[in-house]
């Protein structure tokens, strides 16, 4: 038997506001909170979609220095403050983390700061760039930053896998616990959404046009862009408790496939290698599928992704019911690391509202997500998260 | 709970490269042996206004590549890179593509992906909202990780990691770590990065770049030069490697990784965060230090950095510093940003396996009295019982990382 990790301390911020608090509310009342994007600039097109869950502003609060908050980028405040709550929750100094490793995960990076580097580049030259951008432009500088903040001296490492990101971070950081090269570590993601990266999503057909992104229903036409950071503190068993200190969830096993059927901005139609994936990473955990008590799923509201999801799961479970799935991107939005508190919060056993906008089941794949009445305690959740261009990730999370 | 160290012995079977040197092994190893820097003017963007004008362009691939992949006119140039490394590093193995039946993944490192192709979007979307989407496909760093997944068959692990120039170095130690634990039975690792305008802007702004080649560990030195390319290895088991009757190119026998924490862009003078990777990476192998024969240096011929390098290796192998061979392989290819790991890792790989450590131009560049270096310069250093060395990467961000690679019959004598 190897050393449980534990996830001790959970950190989030993003259109729910700074704190796991603030997402358990938004969860259990089944609302995602969307903002109007700003249009100003002429990217969108006159029919795009408008909303987009955005952290509110003024949230940084006791978080940031004003130092810190004048100098770095957005993903890299947004990584800081959900880093600085997840240790505060886990009852870390939040400093002198010798050894401890720091992994992060982004689809898009400081897209702000590389937005107004290439504008200084093209449009005034490139001796305009400003160097203080560009060092924080860099997807591995939220990573950076967490580490110099709270000197964590292991390894520094920056996921980017799209919407599987998340979940491969967790695993890689996990890994880092289990192969004894950091004693604990600290996880997650963060992403920015920009009124640039808003558009070209909705450019792509990606993003729904509706006031809610509706994951596993039949009229769902696109996600919920989303913005924000979610980080976990990881701990050893044993760590955990030479300090004394209490966990929220143990990890159970973790896994990634591969679907090389997808096109690169798209989906394909892979469902055996990842059903493999999949079965894989509950083998891994000791579990048979009708073990798991709750699925909280990555489902978006993607037309191809969550009919791949729902194609996925089905094959895993074959002819046996499927566990209640919930969908929380609905509420979170797609990035910034969401559905990764999401899950936690429900292996701790926070309640869960309804899928906001799921109303008409889509015969075609069989899901009705959990309708907000009240779930037991779950002993397993599996977490899942498929993303556009062939990645897949899962997490199976249970009691400390 | 799941997953520990593992404790199979990992095989390079296979190497893939492309740089500025030149497309494929071969062409990379004769221009690393003869020191000849790809170092030179280039065509990828217009560079007149930039600060500086050099940079290591890999030129036109082999007109077959275009036939042989599928959808070469829409891949971005990193992805092109990408998938000629890994083509040729899985051929190299002698394993047969798709790698479908296989049980494999991708563990990739990248910097900045298709970013010269979102340039190109941006500048024409800026103008009028014009612009092909499609050529924003590839603009994620996981873009030539995903790619070449695609193109492999690869239904196993794909990650990639994007820890700026440390990126390629730590896909190798998390590939090393996939194939040791038996989370797959095929790692084809590497990295691969693209010059794009960005990138060049940004670190001539940080005035961090030289006006002529690089001059690693030289006196006088004045910063980096740009490279760009891929590098690619396949890791698999040694075992299997053999009962396969393939002769395994390199043992990959540890990886470490560290973190400065001191500053964004600047080492830790101290090489302390540096000294951690490396010692580390050599605890992960079970050899001494004394066993190293050879430093591939991340060298990228910034006066911090090589300072840095220098207290690092100082702490690592104590008075043997000054004495152990360095091999500065950006001093000829420039720095490949993400890639720059793996395609180092290629480079001391092909010098484990020659028996010779290639040189640096020596030329107009002396020794710098600080760093008192037993740096490879001017001719190939005959090493014929060369047994172990270890590659460094030093990143922004403090991000650090170290490979050892032994020759196999070493450890299995």
């Amino acid at each position: 038997m190897k050393e449980p990790v534990l996830l001790t301390g959970l950190g989030t911020i993003g259109a729910w506001g700074p704190g796991s608090d603030r997402l358990a509310e938004a969860l259990a009342r089944g609302e995602a909170p969307t903002a109007e994007v700003d249009r100003a600039a002429g990217y969108h097109l006159p029919e795009g979609a408008a909303r987009a869950g955005l952290v509110p502003p003024g949230q940084f609060g006791c978080w940031l220095s004003s130092g810190e908050s004048r100098r770095m980028s957005p993903p890299s405040k947004l990584a800081l403050a959900a880093s600085r709550m997840a240790m505060r929750c886990a009852g870390w100094s939040g400093t002198g983390e010798e050894g401890t490793a720091v992994v992060i995960s982004t689809a898009f990076g400081p897209s702000t700061n590389t937005e107004i580097l290439l504008k200084q580049i093209l449009n005034e030259g490139p001796e305009a760039a400003s160097p203080t951008l560009f060092t924080e432009s860099v997807a591995n500088a939220p990573a950076a930053q967490i580490a110099i903040a709270c000197q964590a001296t292991g390894p520094s490492l920056t996921v980017s896998q799209r919407e599987a990101g998340p979940l491969i971070a967790l695993g890689r950081a996990a890994g880092e616990l289990t192969t004894g090269r950091s004693p604990r570590a600290l996880a997650g993601a963060v992403d920015e959404m920009t009124p640039l990266l808003h558009a070209l999503l909705d450019r792509f057909g990606a993003l729904t046009r509706e006031e809610v992104a509706r994951p596993f229903d039949r009229r769902r036409s696109g996600f919920l862009a989303g913005e924000g950071a979610t980080v976990v503190t990881l701990e050893t068993a044993t760590g955990l408790k030479e300090r004394g200190g209490r966990a929220l969830a143990r990890l159970l096993a973790w896994g990634n496939a591969f679907d090389p059927t997808a096109p690169p901005t798209g989906w394909g139609t892979g469902v055996e290698a990842l059903a493999r994936g999949l079965r894989k990473t509950l083998s891994r955990a000791g579990l048979r599928p009708e073990d798991v008590d709750l699925v909280v799923s990555g489902a978006s509201g993607s037309r191809g992704g969550d009919r791949l999801e729902a194609r996925v799961l089905r094959s895993v479970w074959g002819d046996s019911p499927l566990p209640p799935v919930t969908a929380p991107k609905a509420v979170t939005g797609e990035y910034g690391g969401g559905v990764l508190g999401a899950a936690v919060l429900a292996a701790a056993g926070s309640p869960l509202g309804a899928t906001p906008g799921f109303a008409e089941p889509d015969p075609e794949l069989g899901i009705a997500p959990h309708d907000g009445s009240p779930l037991p305690l779950p002993a397993t959740v599996l977490v899942t998260s498929l993303a556009a261009g062939g990645a897949a990730a899962w997490a199976v999370l249970g009691r400390p | 709970m799941q997953r520990d160290r593992g404790s199979r012995v990992v095989a390079v079977s296979g190497v893939g490269a492309v740089c500025g040197l030149g497309w494929g092994v071969d062409a990379v190893w004769k221009g690393l042996r003869a020191g000849r820097a790809g170092i030179g003017p280039f065509r990828r963007f217009d560079h007149a206004r930039h600060r500086t004008h050099l940079a290591a362009e890999a030129g036109a691939p082999p007109p077959e590549l275009a036939r042989a992949i599928p959808g070469w006119g829409r891949l971005s140039i990193a992805d092109r890179f990408a998938l000629f490394a890994s083509r040729e590093a899985v051929e190299r193995a002698g394993l047969s593509i798709p790698l479908g039946e296989e049980d494999a993944g991708v563990y990739f490192g990248s910097s900045t992906g298709g970013m010269f192709e979102s340039e190109l979007f941006f500048e024409e979307f800026l103008r009028d909202r014009g612009g092909r989407l499609s050529s924003l496909a590839s603009q994620q760093v996981n873009g030539p990780g995903d790619a070449v997944a695609r193109h492999l068959g690869v239904t196993g692990p794909v990650e990639t990691l994007s820890s700026a120039c440390a990126s390629g170095a730590l896909a190798l130690g998390a590939a090393l770590e996939a194939v040791r634990s038996g989370e797959v039975e095929v790692a084809i690792a590497g990295g691969s990065d693209s010059l794009c305008q960005l990138t060049y802007a940004g670190f001539n702004a940080l005035r961090s770049v030289d006006e002529v080649p690089c001059r690693p560990f030289r006196a006088g030195r004045a910063g980096m030069s740009f490279g760009e390319g891929a590098a690619v290895l396949v890791l698999e088991p040694l075992e299997r490697v053999l009962a396969r009757g393939a002769e395994p190119l390199a043992v990959l026998a540890g990886a470490g990784a560290s973190c400065d924490a001191h500053h964004m862009t600047a080492p830790d003078p101290s090489g302390k965060g540096a000294a951690a990777a490396l010692s580390a990476a050599l605890a992960d192998s079970g050899l001494p230090a004394e066993a190293i024969d050879f430093v591939n240096v991340h060298g990228t011929g910034t006066p911090l950095n090589d300072a840095a390098e220098w207290q690092a290796l100082r702490q690592v192998f104590g008075e043997r510093a000054a004495e152990l061979p360095l091999v500065a392989t950006k001093a000829l290819v420039g720095h490949l940003l993400g890639c720059s790991g793996s395609l180092e890792a290629v480079a001391t790989i092909l010098c484990l396996r020659h028996g010779e450590l290639h040189p640096a131009p020596g030329a107009g560049a002396g020794a710098d009295p600080e760093l008192p270096v037993s740096l490879v310069v001017d001719e190939p250093l005959p090493l014929p019982g060369v047994r172990a060395a270890v590659s460094t990467s030093l990143a922004f961000g403090g991000s650090n990382a170290a490979l050892v690679f032994s020759r196999w019959m070493d450890r299995t004598a």
